[in-house]
């Protein structure tokens, strides 16, 4: 009985052994095709794209011979002075980019490898269902609704008042009175006053506004040559501002990136694949993969003709600018942005949530000037200010309140020539 | 008296007429200050606004109509004041070779000027590199990014740690495979200094100490420095 147990146990132990085996190596196959996949391939090659190499889907059945394949993967150089005519026509295709040489891959990694290739999904070609992000923004309209009623009310009104004058003339005649003729609202004094006064203000208000309004395009959001959303970007994206108007810490203007840097990750980046509807300020529904052929265009780049931009074919494109200052203003990027350490956001608005960048301070002097009374300069570990020993001394001294610091009207920054000469 | 009448008649018409095209001009008035985001408005005084001399962005095709000789390049063969020198291999495989050979000119950075490599690096590679220099930045994010092909990963790949500054700094430079050139966003001092904070990162991940190495005397310094 015993010995029948233990030898059953055994068996037992020994098949949960073998599966685990069995099911663990696979697992780990899976897995290590992948890692390997990565840490090998994965620069130059994905499953279903071409890169710096071809796409590798379907690679085993292109090659049909698994030994000429492993050869290839190990040492392609020595494949090519075989003179195989597939691996050289390939070499061709690929404008002669040498590929890496990977001797020390084992067979069974490179089944792995292959095998994990096979395992990836093909891409759906049809893109996500749209997820249904018809938020149609509310509260927009309302002052054309309060316009209506406004009128309707004033309609009312209007009636009303006739009515009752009306009824107090046949009072008045059911009761004998003697009454005056009947003045026509067009005619009344007091209707004339009321609606002179009404469209003085009404006019008042908007000449005002109109004329204070003018030369300043708060909100400018102009229709670009390429639908570029800054929320794509530098919102999902994470990339940082500096990254494109670096220029905005070196010098007065915040440079427009050129072409080469949006090829920078658009040579690789050829389609949008983002959850995000791209939405144009008229709410037209744009196609970001036709965007960035746009942005080809001008790059002079084909990627079904050649892997490899040549930055010479290049035209710049033609931006429309959003900020404008005039002329008789001064202002530098650098000062603001290096110097003063100010954040592009506060007077650039949260330009990682637009999708168009619009603009989004009034970029008047009242502007200017409310923000360098109200902000404080960062003294604090600024090589810039050190020249201010004044300041420095009281800070230390307490004789300023350091809660309050020093504002950036204290050191001239409302001064008219500082801005304008 | 009828003639009076008519004149009171033409002018309470004339007055009627005043007060119509009134109406009509303040209605036309509201409807013209619409806010169509795409149109700028109008200026005043656009001679004070629009700058008479040529400034960046400006366009200024009409040049060589002109007769005027206008080229936005720097002067061929010179360098501008406090840049490296310029750096002449070619963007070729035999340049890529030779690339190794070549001597960072700067001296080894401090602190200061190694937080300023890393603040560069932060911006313009960290969004394919990662922050830890592992190759999984934003971009890529484990495949799951838009960007199709794994940046290289640059700390703990023998491949990429075994690259000299030199070849770094020539990738930075032109670029490589997918890697467009960094050359219009970092010049060539900030390019030597993002090459030596990559190499500080790589020799700092691979061992807390080779004891009496060189990393214990980069440690020396910045402490005597702020001894002194």
């Amino acid at each position: 009985m015993i010995h029948y147990r233990r030898i059953a146990k055994a068996l037992v132990s020994l098949v949960l052994v073998v599966i685990s085996c069995l099911f663990g190596n696979d697992l780990f196959a899976q897995a290590n095709g992948q890692a390997l996949f990565s840490a090998n391939c994965a620069s130059c090659h994905a499953p279903y794209k071409d890169l710096t190499g071809p796409a590798l889907a379907g690679v085993e059945e292109r090659w049909g011979d698994n030994k000429r394949l492993y050869a290839w993967i190990r040492n392609n150089q020595a494949v090519l002075k075989t003179g195989d005519k597939y691996a050289n026509e390939l070499y061709l295709k690929w404008n002669k980019t040498p590929m890496n040489l990977f001797p020390n891959l084992t067979d069974p990694e490179i089944d792995a490898i292959l095998s994990y290739i096979k395992s990836v999904p093909a891409p759906n070609t049809e893109g996500p269902a749209g997820g249904g992000a018809t938020a149609t923004s509310q509260g927009e309209d309302n002052t054309l609704l309060y316009g209506i009623l406004t009128l309707v009310l004033a309609v009312i009104a209007l009636i009303l008042l006739q009515v009752n004058s009306n009824l107090k003339k046949l009072s008045d005649d059911k009761e004998g009175h003697p009454s005056l003729d009947p003045v026509p609202f067009w005619r009344n004094k007091a209707y004339i006053a009321l609606i002179a006064i009404l469209l003085f203000c009404i006019g008042g208000y908007m000449t005002v506004t109109g004329a204070i309004g003018l030369g300043r395009t708060k909100g400018y959001n102009p229709t670009q040559p390429i639908y570029y959303s800054h929320k794509v970007h530098a919102g999902t994206n994470q990339i940082s501002c500096l990254y494109c108007h670096g220029g905005a810490q070196e010098g007065k203007h915040a440079n427009i990136p050129s072409v080469n840097v949006c090829m920078n990750c658009h040579m690789a980046i050829n389609e949008y694949t983002g959850k995000d509807k791209l939405i144009t300020a008229e709410g037209k529904e744009v196609d970001g993969t036709n965007e960035i052929k746009k942005l080809y265009e001008y790059a002079g780049f084909d990627p079904a003709v050649s892997k490899v931009w040549d930055p010479s074919k290049a035209k710049p494109i033609d931006w429309t600018r959003v900020h404008s200052l005039p002329d008789h203003v001064y202002f530098n990027h650098s000062q603001h942005v290096k110097a003063g350490k100010v954040q592009c956001q506060t007077c650039h608005g949260e330009v990682q949530k637009m999708d168009a960048a619009y603009q989004f301070a009034e970029l008047s002097m009242g502007w200017c000037v409310n923000c360098h009374r109200t902000t404080q300069v960062q003294f604090k570990d600024n090589g810039f200010y050190s020249i201010y020993q004044k300041f420095h001394d009281d800070l230390k001294n307490g004789r300023i309140d350091s809660t309050k610091g020093i504002t950036v009207e204290k050191i001239g920054g409302t001064e008219c020539q500082k801005c304008h000469y | 008296m009828r003639q009076l009448d008519n004149r009171i008649l033409r002018q309470y018409k004339m007055k009627k007429l005043a007060i119509i095209s009134v109406l009509a001009l303040s209605g036309m008035l509201v409807t013209s200050c619409g806010s169509d985001p795409t149109d700028p408005g109008r200026d005043y005084m656009p001679d004070m606004k629009y700058s008479r001399a040529y400034e960046t962005y400006a366009d200024h095709s009409n040049l060589t109509a002109k007769g005027v000789n206008y080229n936005n390049r720097p002067v061929a063969g010179t360098v501008s004041r406090g840049e490296e020198m310029p750096y002449h291999l070619p963007n070729d495989s035999a340049g890529y070779a030779q690339s190794a050979g070549v001597v960072d000119p700067l001296p080894k950075l401090n602190e200061v000027e190694m937080g300023e490599a890393e603040r560069m690096y932060l911006i313009n590679c960290a969004i394919c590199h990662g922050t830890k220099l592992d190759g999984n930045g934003p971009l890529y994010k484990g495949g799951a990014g838009p960007y199709a092909a794994k940046p290289a990963t640059l700390v703990g790949d023998a491949k990429i740690e075994a690259l000299t500054e030199g070849t770094l700094y020539h990738v930075m430079t032109y670029g490589k495979n997918l890697m467009g050139s960094y050359a219009s966003q970092l010049n060539r001092k900030q390019r030597w200094m993002v090459a030596q904070y990559i190499k500080s990162k790589q020799t700092g991940a691979k061992g807390d100490a080779p004891a009496g190495g060189s990393d214990s005397t980069s440690a020396a310094t910045p402490a005597t420095a702020a001894a002194q």
